[in-house]
């Protein structure tokens, strides 16, 4: 074996891949940089593969995690940075803020998962904490296209939904662990009920499959299946019939080119966007989705495909579709029901939203409020987000403890000497 | 920076971004797979990973393996999966917690007897513990190496199983230690760790009526009657067991007596019907 392949060899998967990360953004903001010639384009494209290598090489060092996913996410969350501040760099430059703050979150909730035994009265009072959350913008909230869902707190805005799904995912699978499925359904079903009063509609379509999803992993019960399907058709059927602004998006989404100008604006920009990117994109810098309403949020993912096109759009789906699939290798490696079921959780929780969403901006399926995890514009989505990889990490690091224990159960009879 | 050249650069690193997009995925999708394959491997050479110890029926000698945590019952869904009357169809939960030992949560006031003693909401069972479900009479054995209590004298109830009596017998009860029966010592020159016997019929010597009801039809007795020095040296307190040692014995070595179970670690993945 020659040298070269010698040193080839030796540069594990892991490093090769955070260095062609931080490659990536590195070239897209010197990019930028290019074009605009601003110092704060030169900075980021410092900045932003800095965090990535503390993100991914400076997190495995705290504890041991998965790496590939830590991977995956920090180029999906500094892809969102790249793009938005492209469009608009105070958005940008906020989005890279939150991506710091999500950062430290995420090592929260690993730490959380990996060291917390007893979940039983935390997730009393996370079910409390939630119920008066959702309540938060009945109360106080915005309405904003018409779901009642923002709250604003001394002058920051969020949106309580985002964090409740984190409780929502670790109550749920306490609940699914200990065998209290009543307390499951009791407890989801409030939760649904509060967000329909919002009329935010997606989240509750989300939260609905999450727990569908939970439920089915603990209990495999057929006829849940067929409950929760009916359920769910039951509840879509008169969201259709009682709020309009539903009937308005599915027939949008049948139609859109009836009134281009009007309610279609939206998705007809999007795809009149996504078909200009074709296969290989306009490049970065050079294209104008910025006439997309909301390309900062619902419609991100136009823009991806506008100036990378539909060749990188497809990346991007890999790389979802490898952080699910590392997901359900996570739970199927996990040692207790309750770790198994977070890990089915927060895998589910993901999938469906990126499928949602995705699914709205291609015309797949209706157009609903949800963000892109990780990339979309958001604080509280970015940081909610980042802390459901945290739980992941934290099963992740669990199971990587129970194989340390057997291997030294099964060498030194206990722990190493 | 001028804009034609800008145009003709940001369209050249399309391409660029497109590759190094792909190189991630393609690396991606290699260490899935390396991972998934490099775990099996792992798991086939860690034959007992996941799982604490086993339990064993001793109606039907056999025995099951025991993770961490899950269901004992007669359905299919069940981990530790018993036929018999009495049982339900999930009767019990049962988890493992370090430092405490393996906690039974009876289902629906299921009715389990933790050694003789009906448990309520919930009780701990550590190494050698009797578990009586429905009429499957179960006994839990942890792997050596795990962080759970030292076991007290195993407490065996009347009408129960009577092995219990062997100890009694043995140790001489509350009154101090008795004289080990003929059949109990080992040979000479034997190993430290060796079992008297696994299976095999009631050893010469031995009171029959002790085995009462243990043997199986066929006069083989099963192995889990049958208790190592090992497990009786664990089944008393460090005084009985000093008391038992001769004088020249290194206080040193007499009380740090480690919790080691003789239990082989066995491959016993038994695929759930």
């Amino acid at each position: 074996m020659s040298e070269k392949s010698l040193k080839r060899a030796r540069l594990e998967p892991g490093r090769a891949m955070l260095l062609a990360v931080m490659a990536f953004f590195f070239l897209g903001f010197f990019l930028l940089a290019m074009k605009d010639g601003k110092w704060e384009s030169f900075a980021l494209s410092l900045i932003v593969p800095a965090i990535i290598f503390v993100g991914t090489a400076g997190i495995s060092r705290l504890f041991p995690s998965d790496r590939l996913l830590l991977s995956l996410t920090n180029f999906l969350c500094a892809l969102g940075v790249l793009v938005l501040y492209r469009l608009s760099p105070q958005r940008g430059l906020a989005q890279a803020f939150n991506y710091g703050v999500g950062v430290g979150c995420m090592i929260l909730c690993t730490f959380l998962v990996r060291y917390i035994a007893h979940w039983k009265w935390l997730t009393g009072l996370m079910m409390l904490g939630s119920m008066g959350l959702l309540s938060l913008p009945l109360l106080i909230g915005s309405e904003t296209n018409g779901a009642k869902n923002w709250i604003s707190i001394a002058g920051y805005s969020m949106q309580p939904s985002e964090i409740v799904k984190l409780a929502l995912l670790l109550c749920v699978a306490y609940l699914l662990s200990q065998r209290k499925t009543v307390w499951t359904v009791l407890f989801s079903g409030a939760c649904l009920m509060l967000l329909m009063l919002q009329k935010d509609l997606g989240t509750a379509l989300l939260y609905f499959c999450v727990v569908f999803v939970m439920l089915y992993a603990a209990t495999g019960s057929l006829p849940l299946v067929i409950a929760g399907v009916i359920g769910g058709a039951g509840a879509a059927w008169a969201g259709y019939t009682l709020f309009a602004h539903v009937k308005r998006r599915v027939a949008i989404w049948l139609n859109p080119w009836a009134d281009m100008s009007g309610a279609g604006y939206q998705i007809v920009q999007s795809l009149i966007a996504i078909v200009n990117g074709s296969f290989w994109g306009v490049g970065l810098g050079l294209g104008n989705a910025s006439v997309i309403p909301e390309y900062y949020n619902d419609f991100i993912f136009s823009v991806i495909l506008h100036e990378f096109g539909m060749v990188f759009g497809l990346i991007v789906l890999c790389m979802y579709l490898f952080i699910i699939i590392r997901g359900v290798m996570i739970a199927q490696r996990s040692r207790t029901v309750f770790h198994s079921l977070l890990a089915i959780g927060c895998s589910a929780l993901i999938a469906l939203q990126t499928f949602v969403i995705i699914g709205g901006n291609i015309k797949l399926i209706p157009l609903t409020g949800v963000t892109l995890p990780f990339i979309s514009y958001g604080g509280t989505s970015m940081v909610a987000s980042l802390c459901v990889i945290g739980l992941l990490q934290g099963v992740a690091s669990r199971n990587a403890a129970g194989v340390t224990a057997d291997r030294e159960l099964a060498m030194y009879g206990g722990e190493q000497p | 920076m001028s804009s034609e050249a800008y145009e003709i650069l940001a369209l050249l690193m399309r391409y660029v971004f497109v590759i190094i997009g792909l190189i991630i995925v393609w690396r991606s999708f290699r260490w899935l797979r390396r991972d998934a394959r490099s775990y099996q491997k792992e798991m086939r050479s860690l034959p007992d990973a996941g799982l604490i110890g086993e339990i064993v029926n001793l109606t039907t000698g056999q025995a099951q393996p025991l993770p961490h945590e899950g269901l004992i019952g007669a359905s299919r869904e069940c981990d530790i999966r018993l036929k018999g009357a009495g049982i339900a169809r999930t009767h019990a939960r049962f988890e493992f917690e370090e430092g405490k030992g393996l906690r039974i949560i009876p289902i629906r006031q299921n009715r389990v007897l933790l050694s003789g003693v009906q448990v309520r909401s919930q009780g701990y069972a550590l190494h050698g513990t009797q578990l009586q479900i429905g009429d499957a009479l179960l006994r839990v054995r942890l792997f050596a190496g795990l962080k759970v209590p030292y076991p007290a004298a195993y407490p065996e109830p009347d009408g129960i199983l009577d092995s219990g009596a062997y100890l009694e017998s043995w140790t001489g009860g509350e009154e101090g230690a008795g004289e080990l029966p003929a059949y109990y010592l080992p040979q000479e020159n034997q190993e430290e760790d060796f079992v008297p016997y696994e299976t095999g019929t009631v050893p010469p010597g031995a009171p029959i009526e002790d085995y009462e009801g243990h043997y199986t039809e066929d006069g083989q007795m099963t192995w889990q009657y049958a208790y190592s020095l090992d497990e009786l040296r664990s089944a008393m307190d460090q005084k009985q067991w000093q008391q038992m040692q001769p004088e020249d014995t290194a206080p040193d070595e007499a009380e740090g007596l480690p919790y080691r179970s003789p239990l082989p670690r066995r491959r016993r993945r038994e695929r759930r019907e």
